[in-house]
């Protein structure tokens, strides 16, 4: 079980936290040859989410069924989990996947790799992904955040040797998480029914806001050529399996002390995403700097 | 030790004296229950960075776990929907694993930490209880925000959660045995079995050591 166990470690939320979920990149890298851009991905990933909803509501042999006892009922409404079967169904094989091929990879990263390189090809996916932090900072309408995350990739990409050390982080502007799935959250649309996606826990508005961020990663805008693509690559399967070495040790104990860990991890997302959502609400710092003022 | 067990017997005392003063009071608990997790984390503390065996510890930090945790109450809420269902002697069973699956989690925790330092921050009133701000430094890796729920109703403060990165350990927990209970057609019997199970396993993996 593990009660007071976990209390120093995220619960499990995040499988592959490296880069905003680098899971489904190298797909999304195959599908600009065709000349596209990645702000209908985005525009895709809704229709995608849309086809699998309307699915989903046809079949029902995906949907739980809805139970009668009161108590039962309040738990069900609670766990805002319609379609428990088929993302126990997701859950199982996403598992199974890491299980024999994601984990042992990640483990011999840790045994191969020293924390501080580890260290610093962490730092350097953070930066990465700063300008999606930065324009979903804008979008939530917090011009100190969005700042803070501005000049985060201003210093770090250069004083921080492309991101390699987190120099900002020295001169006082640590790194913050945003997504356009907490953005949507702080403009007020609920999260719509809970959704176990093949990166991990999820729901409606966090799997579209997952499409938008790959939209917003000006990665996808660099001109292509060998070089890039290549980079890209190494970059999103390093995102992948360094996200999931951070949470080796996590979700080894969450999967030994869990009786449900499915319940487990449903549950531990739902709370730190309305957590983190109310943390960007609730940030009404001064936009001018203390320094200036 | 006994002088922080005596200062907060004068806190607790003061507590129950400035009930009467209701606007006082709000303010008094805050202080209140600051004062219990500063004093609760400090015994901690120097339990888990002292150079005593791994053994020791265990055996020093249980007591000390079992009179400022509210172990039962927390038992009870991981039951969920299922504790009214549970006969009186199936609830009595499970909050005996439930003691010792708690001190299990503890005593695996223990070996992982040396040098380890906390700070207190806010305290906030969320319903019944006060929420305690806490920050966790470990040598080498980033710090981990927590927060400490309090609740003083019974005279006594207590700790009835702690909330990791935004979720609630003893909310996260009961909803993972109330959802194994339900798979397992609502037979509390089910959870029973499973936590002995657990208990047995963890047993053996620490005779084996």
């Amino acid at each position: 079980m593990g009660w007071l166990g976990r209390t120093q470690h995220k619960v499990g939320a995040k499988m592959t936290s490296g880069r905003n979920g680098a899971w489904l990149r190298p797909c999304a890298q195959a599908q600009q040859d065709h000349g596209t851009r990645g702000g209908w991905r985005s525009g895709a990933g809704r229709f995608g989410l849309a086809v699998l909803l309307a699915s989903t509501t046809a079949c029902s042999a995906i949907k739980a069924p809805v139970p009668k006892d009161p108590d039962a009922l309040a738990e069900y409404k609670a766990a805002n989990d319609p379609y428990e079967p088929l993302n126990r169904k997701t859950y199982n094989m996403t598992m199974k996947v890491d299980k024999y091929a994601l984990r042992p990879v990640a483990k011999a990263y840790v045994w191969a790799v020293p924390r501080p390189v580890r260290n610093s090809l962490g730092n350097m996916i953070t930066t990465m992904n700063e300008p999606s932090v930065f324009f979903n900072d804008v979008g939530a309408g917090k011009p100190r955040r969005a700042g803070d995350s501005f000049v985060r990739w201003c210093i770090n990409m250069t004083a921080g040797l492309g991101g390699f050390i987190d120099v900002a982080k020295m001169a006082g502007y640590p790194h913050h998480a945003n997504d356009a799935g907490l953005t949507m959250a702080n403009w007020g649309i609920s999260s719509g029914p809970y959704l176990f996606l093949p990166m991990g826990p999820s729901s409606v508005r966090d799997g579209i806001g997952y499409g938008i961020d790959q939209g917003l990663s000006p990665w996808n805008y660099v001109p292509r050529g060998y070089g890039l693509i290549s980079f890209n690559w190494a970059y999103n399967m390093m995102g992948v399996v360094h996200g999931r070495a951070e949470h080796l040790d996590d979700l080894d104990a969450l999967q030994r002390d869990a009786l449900d860990p499915y319940a487990t991890i449903r549950s531990a997302y739902q709370q730190q995403r309305k957590a983190q959502a109310e943390a960007i609400r609730n940030d009404h710092r001064a936009t001018v700097p203390a320094w200036y003022q | 030790m006994t002088f922080s067990a005596s200062r907060r017997g004068v806190l607790g005392f003061l507590a129950v004296a400035s009930i009467g003063l209701a606007p006082v009071s709000a303010a008094w608990a805050a202080q209140d229950a600051r004062t219990f997790i500063q004093s609760f984390g400090e015994q901690l503390v120097a339990i888990v960075n002292s150079p005593l065996s791994l053994a020791d510890k265990k055996e020093k930090i249980m007591p000390l776990v079992s009179r400022n945790v509210d172990i039962d109450g927390i038992g009870r809420y991981c039951l969920g929907r299922f504790w009214k269902t549970a006969t009186p002697e199936q609830q009595q069973h499970y909050l005996v694993l439930f003691h010792q699956i708690l001190a299990n989690a503890i005593a695996d925790k223990l070996g992982d930490y040396r040098g380890v330092s906390f700070t207190i921050g806010n305290v906030t009133r969320v319903g019944d209880d006060d929420s305690v701000e806490a920050t966790l430094m470990r040598p080498q890796q980033p710090p981990a925000a927590m927060q400490w729920v309090v609740n003083s109703s019974t005279g006594s403060p207590k700790v009835v959660d702690v909330i990791g990165e935004g979720a609630s350990l003893r909310l996260t927990q009961r909803n993972d045995y109330s959802s194994f209970i339900a798979r397992n057609g609502g037979d509390v019997e089910a959870l029973l079995r499973a936590l002995q199970k657990q208990i047995d396993h963890h047993n053996a993996a620490s005779a084996q050591q």
